[in-house]
């Protein structure tokens, strides 16, 4: 039998990157500034966070040329929302055992 | 990794989520209960016989039309877009349930379906919408639409006092779409 943590995702199971997929989840395609004024994290940061996500298959991202400037859209993609509500799942299994535990 | 570190990650994921869910939410919500209302307003009327039902015939669809287009453009500059689709599904589903309501009770003659049918079967899909979007304001609106129909059923008001309730109700709700998206507006 295996502890529920080793199912999490350590590509998602970080604090952004979870933030991310979460407001991804809820809408069809947020653009690069609206993450990071939700997420309140650099452009940096965001970016990195956004490569791995990317790389690993979480997200799509596309680049247009909309009103004279640049906009950065990112899209969840199946196995994005797959991979959040599993991790989703695994953490509050662990909560609910860690409850279990201790009553 | 500890229980505290778990409940801030779902803390966390839950705020990005329901942050998103209310910007993304509103504008869509606002046309459902233009479109549903309109079509309410226009059941409860004699449809194509009354100068006032075909007022809202065209100013219902015009209005729903009007909060698209300013939701859209509006989404698109703060940065997050919603699919419609599943609005514009509920919308039609809703349109066509409670116009199918009125006209069943005309046809049968079954006076309380065909005044009370569609009211009840548009707050009951606002109820449903209330949940999914967890928004107390259409949840509101839902429990109003039912009062009015029960008043309509308990106090047997007259055909234009059950109008001047459904239009109140309809007039009331486009000021609270209104400025819910001019105060959406402000905080984005």
């Amino acid at each position: 039998m295996t502890h529920p943590s080793s199912t999490l995702d350590d590509t998602i199971h970080q604090r952004v990157r979870l933030g991310i997929l979460a407001v991804l989840s809820e809408s069809r395609r947020a653009d690069f500034g609206y993450l990071q004024e939700v997420l309140e994290v650099t452009a940096g940061n965001l970016s990195q966070h956004l490569t791995i996500l990317e790389e690993a298959g979480h997200i799509q991202i596309a680049k247009a040329f909309e009103d004279k400037r640049s906009r950065t859209w990112i899209t969840i993609t199946r196995r994005g929302r797959a991979a959040l509500a599993s991790e989703v799942a695994t953490m509050r299994t662990l909560l609910d055992g860690i409850s279990a535990q201790r009553t | 990794m500890n229980a505290d570190e778990v409940r801030e990650s779902l803390a966390y994921a839950q705020y990005a989520r329901n942050r998103a869910r209310q910007d993304v939410g509103r504008p869509w919500i606002a046309l459902l209960l233009l479109a549903s209302l309109s079509a309410v307003s226009l059941s409860l009327t004699d449809a194509a016989t009354s100068l006032t039902s075909l007022l809202w015939a065209f100013a219902g669809p015009l209005g729903a039309g009007a909060i698209a287009i300013y939701a859209y453009r509006r989404n698109r500059s703060s940065g997050i877009e919603s699919s419609p689709l599943a609005y514009v599904a509920i919308t039609l589903g809703l349109l066509t349930l409670a116009y199918t309501a009125g006209k069943i009770g005309a046809v049968f003659q079954v006076a309380a379906v065909a005044r009370f049918g569609p009211a009840f079967i548009v707050a009951a899909g606002y109820l449903a919408v209330a949940w999914i979007e967890r928004s107390w304001i259409v949840a509101a609106i839902a429990a109003a639409l039912l009062a009015v129909a029960v008043a309509i059923i308990g106090f047997d008001l007259t055909s234009p006092q059950s109008k001047a309730l459904v239009f109140g109700l309809y007039g009331i709700t486009l000021l609270a779409v209104g400025l819910g998206l001019r105060v959406g507006r402000k905080l984005l």
